[in-house]
């Protein structure tokens, strides 16, 4: 499983595949105030990065990676 | 020799055959479009497979051939029997640059013209028919999106760059590096189609800057399509261009790649307060740049920063101008441009300082290109391609040790010379002679190309415009294809596994051998109970040992039998080629011949079905020269115009029989027989009683030719006395009939397998011969009484025929009488030897045994007289007469 | 783990080939003769990270093979590359149109083959 969901946290980690977008959008319509964790996370597929720019979410932590933190910083500061 | 290599000779041949194959059949249905995707299909994958080894003039060939072949199945070329001869003449150089491989591991150096040749006259029929042969680099680069898309810098949105970034670029810039906008609009079902976007863009290197919009359509979450893709990614990034194009390459109509000029990244930003500067500063500084004052300039600059708000607009200017002073001293345009918006607080309108700097490169819109001749072009162009070609001559000239890298370097400035005036038909010899040179490892190949070509330069043509983007980008393609091909060195490994298996021939034949050991120890355990019997006098034991003989004795049989299975493969082997072969000579010849083959799926022993194979193919040129008349003549007599031709092969109890009929003008006696006693193969006698079967039979004695003109076909100095002593030399017999008029049946009988032969043992001077028992038609005692001598040579009248009688140690030349028994009768063997028998006087007949015979090899493989030899179950070894080349 | 790649081409000797080059670059690799073999192995529960297929093969090309793998439950966002010699940039259009997600042109040497891979490929 790449996203974790804890009750009103979305855990990602390692790679995010397409599929994972469906999920992720209807846990935001269930959780509209869902924080997201990308600590472990090194790439998200196309279709969760505009799940994530459509919702905004509270990143509570950026990745480790520091070119997907680069990327997504600025998109969901 | 590595295991893909092997791979691919033994699925090429697979695939050389059916490309002929082909071809036969669309001779009789030119228009058939699945005959024709399944021949572009052979042709393609082996054109594709070739290209993972080093065989430029095959590649080169197959790849003429595939680009015909997909004109043909396009229908922009039509199929025709010119076609097909090239066709097939460039398959058959393909298999003889295989059968090279097959021995040496690779293909010689002397192909090179052999495959020009071939190479252009496919191209010449490709492009005799109005086809336009684009070579596939060239196409590569006509995808390029560059003079497509082209939008310029200033059409680019409001990029809301921090002011580190845009001055890190404006340096990046100044400094030489090109800095790229990108901005990719993936389509919007691309995760449809196994894409991510967004890790695609993330591998764009050097990316200074990035940013993703999203157009999200839908009002709510709850109506977003997150399976259809809504964003626009924008980036910049210093990466060359040919990396952005080669990462995008997928997906070339999705971006847009627009170059930035340095001074575009020139935008000041901040709060603008009208206050904050005054005209007095404004005019001071300007009047420093004037009178370049260039260090006072810059103080009066730093401490108006020091007392003004960083935020502000104003703040942003100054900071840039420290920046364009420090970077472009010598722009005082620029400057003072940038200084005189402190006055309106508007943002600098670089257009014009920019369209000076000329930078046309990625502003290129399509205009119609204008082909001209290299001479009316600029000087300075034409200097500079002369220039460049000169270099490269005289870099080719020098000596030294040539490493591939350094050949390789040059072919592609050569290439991207010839490739930026358009001279595209150069650049397959060049690739070419780059090959040859790398096989050589010499630069000569490429060196003398250049000097048969330099001759040619005058009328190169030349599309001004495109040149300059055409040679960067090629130059570049052109190393990455040289990468791939290096990297393809190394590879070995498994094969896809399947039910058939396709075994080495040595290994079939190492198992025969060993079966063939296996025998022959077999055969010493009744040896073995003998001597325990009589030796050591147990018969118990003796007993059993006989009794575990007929065990293993089953067990090898079954063995043997099971291992000549393998052995047997199909006649359509050889029938295969005749289809071709036939359709060749006819032509040749202007006959009309339909082939008729049958039972191609008989099966014989491989080296039977080996053997075979000549004398075939000359029955069948015989056939086809001497036998089936020219059509006028056979519309004379009555017969349809097309001769028929059938070749027919049939299993008969061990035995396989071949038939090759024809119905053409059949063999006359009577000119056989004249011919034969005018080359006195006959004498009066028989010429006279000679039956016309006997007659016909003739056309077998050695050194008889019919043909009255020896043509290119059957001519060859080999008769049919040739195809028999290759027949008999496979326990094979061959027969003829033939009626006048009606046509002529060859036939030849084989056994299924040679593998096992059963011998006679004889005894004659004290050694033992295997004698084989096909031949022997009987043994008898003569006695010494009615042995008659009659013009030197004995005879005895067997059964109320005369029967001539030879020694064996006459015919081998030992100097010693034959022994004979108690009762002074003589051991003979009668012989049937080309349909008459004839006795043979040897001391004592043995055994008969089944045995392996091995053909001989080396000195002794000369030596006539001998078929081969046998181990036998003792040990020793049995030569095995040959009576036919004996007598 | 391991990538597994499904490696379709009529030829063996490409097979062969490419196949080796991936194990060497530590995918696992299952191979198939054709689109038919192909889409068998895929309806028997071979899932794949990525497709590699010829265009041009007996019974069922790659063209047909990809269309029909999409609708296949599991394969929609699946990358496939096409692997052929096609000069013309005909076939790799077609290719993309029926839902591939980029092309390989042969012959493909190691580096260059383990490069389009990682491009498309995330976690190769």
């Amino acid at each position: 499983m790449a996203i974790e969901y804890k009750k009103s946290l979305a855990v990602f980690d390692d790679f995010v595949g397409v599929e994972d977008a469906e999920a992720l959008l209807e846990w935001f319509q269930k959780n509209p105030k869902g924080k997201v964790n990308f600590t472990t996370c090194t790439h998200i597929h196309a279709s969760n990065l505009q799940v994530l720019m459509a919702v905004k979410p509270p990143v509570v932590a950026w990745s480790k990676d520091e070119d997907l933190q680069l990327w997504l910083e600025p998109l969901l500061r | 020799m590595n295991s893909l290599l092997e791979q691919f000779l033994s699925e090429a041949r697979d695939f050389l055959q059916g490309i002929g194959e082909k071809l036969m059949q669309l001779e009789s249905d030119p228009t058939s479009t699945p005959l024709m995707a399944e021949l572009f299909r052979f042709v393609h994958t082996l054109k594709g497979n070739s290209g993972l080894f080093d065989f430029p003039e095959m590649t080169c060939v197959l790849h003429a051939s595939e680009d015909l072949m997909d004109a043909v199945r396009n229908g922009r070329v039509n199929y025709s029997q010119t076609l097909a001869d090239q066709l097939l003449e460039a398959m058959d150089f393909v298999g003889s640059l295989m059968d090279e491989i097959e021995i040496t591991g690779k293909t010689g150096s002397n192909h090179f013209a052999t495959s020009t040749e071939l190479t252009k006259a496919l191209r010449a029929l490709l492009n005799a028919h109005n086809a336009v042969y684009v070579p596939v680099a060239i196409e590569t680069y006509t995808e390029d999106g560059l003079a497509v898309k082209a939008i310029s810098w200033s059409e680019l949105p409001e990029l809301d760059l921090p002011e580190t970034v845009a001055m890190g670029l404006y340096r990046c810039s100044i400094d030489g590096e090109t800095v790229f906008w990108l901005e990719y609009t993936p389509e919007p079902e691309c995760f449809f189609k196994g894409e991510d976007p967004f890790f695609l863009a993330r591998q764009i290197p050097d990316t200074a800057w990035r940013h993703v919009i999203l157009n999200n359509t839908s009002s709510t979450l709850a109506e977003m399509d997150v399976f259809s893709s809504q964003l626009v990614f924008q980036l910049l990034t210093i990466a060359p261009a040919v990396e952005l194009d080669d990462l995008f390459r997928y997906v070339p109509d999705q971006i847009h790649r627009v170059k930035i000029p340095a001074l575009a990244f020139v935008k000041p930003n901040g709060r603008k307060d009208s206050q904050a500067i005054d005209d007095d500063f404004i005019n001071n500084v300007l009047a420093l740049l004037d009178k370049d004052e260039i260090e006072t300039l810059i103080r009066t600059i730093n401490t108006m920063l020091e007392l003004s708000s960083p935020e502000l607009w104003s703040s942003s200017v100054l900071r840039w101008a420290l920046q364009l002073v420090d970077v472009e001293p010598e722009n005082k345009s620029a400057q003072r441009t940038l200084l005189n918006t402190l006055r309106a607080q508007t943002p600098p309108d670089w257009s014009s300082s920019i369209m000076e700097m000329n930078e046309p490169r990625d502003m290129v819109t399509v205009m119609p290109s204008v082909s001209v001749n290299l001479s009316e072009l600029s000087d300075t162009l034409l200097r500079d391609f002369n220039v460049v070609i000169n270099t490269q001559r005289e870099i080719l000239s020098l000596g030294g040790t040539w490493s591939a890298g350094r050949l390789k370097s040059i072919a592609a400035t050569l290439l991207g010379c010839y490739r930026a005036v358009q001279k595209l038909h150069e650049v397959e010899s060049i690739e070419s002679a780059l090959q040859l040179a790398l096989t050589k490892n010499s630069p000569e190949p490429l060196l003398d190309w250049l000097n048969n070509s330099s001759a040619s330069t005058q009328e190169l043509v030349f599309t001004a415009e495109e040149a300059p983007i055409i040679v960067s980008n090629l130059a570049t393609q052109n190393e990455v294809k040289f990468g791939r091909r290096t990297e393809d060195a190394v590879i070995t490994g498994a094969v896809a596994a399947s039910k058939m298996l396709k075994v080495d021939q040595d290994k079939i034949d190492r198992l025969m051998n060993l079966i063939g050991e296996m025998v022959v120890a077999k055969n010493a355990l009744p040896y073995l109970a003998n001597r325990a019997e009589t030796v050591f006098g147990v018969r118990d034991l003796a007993r059993e040992i006989k009794a575990q003989y007929a065990v293993i004795n089953r067990v090898a049989e079954e063995m043997q039998d099971t291992i000549m299975q393998v052995r047997m493969m199909p006649v359509s082997f050889i029938f295969q080629r005749f289809p071709r072969m036939v359709r060749d000579i006819s032509r040749k010849l202007g006959k009309e011949v339909e082939l008729v083959l049958e039972g191609e799926a008989t099966e014989a022993d491989k080296n039977i079905i080996e053997a075979l194979s000549d004398p075939l193919i000359h029955i069948v040129r015989n056939s086809l020269d001497h036998g089936l008349e020219m059509p006028d003549v056979r519309l004379a007599v009555g017969k349809s115009v097309t001769g028929k031709l059938l070749i027919r092969a049939s299993q008969e109890s061990d035995r396989v029989l071949i038939e090759i009929i024809d119905d053409g003008k059949g063999i006359d006696p009577e000119i056989i027989k004249h011919k034969a006693y005018e080359k006195g193969l006959i004498d009066e006698t028989t010429l006279e009683r000679i039956s016309d079967q006997d007659a016909v039979n003739l056309v077998f004695a050695a050194g008889f030719s019919t043909a009255d003109v020896i043509s290119d076909l059957s001519g060859r100095g080999v008769g049919m006395d040739v195809v028999r002593s290759a027949v008999e030399k496979v326990n094979g017999t061959v027969g003829i009939e033939s009626e006048v008029g009606k046509g002529t049946r060859l036939y030849l009988s084989l056994p299924l397998s040679m593998a096992v032969t059963n011998v006679m043992i004889i005894q004659s001077n004290q050694q033992i011969f295997g004698v084989p028992m096909d031949i022997v038609v009987e043994t008898v005692r003569v006695p010494h009484s009615h042995i008659q001598r009659i013009k030197q040579k004995q005879t005895t009248v067997l059964r109320g025929r005369i029967v001539p009688l030879l020694s064996l140690n006459d015919l081998l030349a030992s100097n010693v009488e034959q022994l004979p028994n108690e009762d002074n009768e003589f051991a003979t063997l009668i012989l049937r030897v080309h349909g008459e028998h004839v006795g043979i006087l040897v001391d004592e007949f043995r055994e008969t045994v089944d045995i392996i015979l091995k053909p001989m090899t080396g000195i002794l493989g000369g030596l006539a007289g001998y078929s081969g030899a046998a181990l036998l179950g003792d040990g020793s070894v049995l030569m095995v007469l040959n009576p036919r080349e004996l007598i | 783990m391991a990538k597994t790649i499904l490696l379709v081409d009529d030829s063996v000797t490409m097979l062969m080939s490419v196949k080796n080059n991936l194990e060497i670059a530590g995918f696992k690799v299952e191979t198939a003769e054709d689109g038919v073999k192909a889409l068998a192995k895929l309806t028997a529960g071979l899932k794949p990270d990525l497709i590699i297929t010829d265009i041009n093969m007996p019974n069922m090309g790659g063209i047909e093979l990809i269309k029909k793998a999409r609708v296949l439950p599991g394969f929609r966002f699946m990358p496939i590359l096409t692997l052929t010699t096609e000069a013309s940039q005909g076939k790799r259009d077609e290719g993309k149109a029926a839902g591939a997600t980029g092309w390989l042109v042969k012959p493909v040497g190691g580096a260059d083959l383990l490069k389009i891979i990682k491009q498309v490929l995330p976690g190769a």
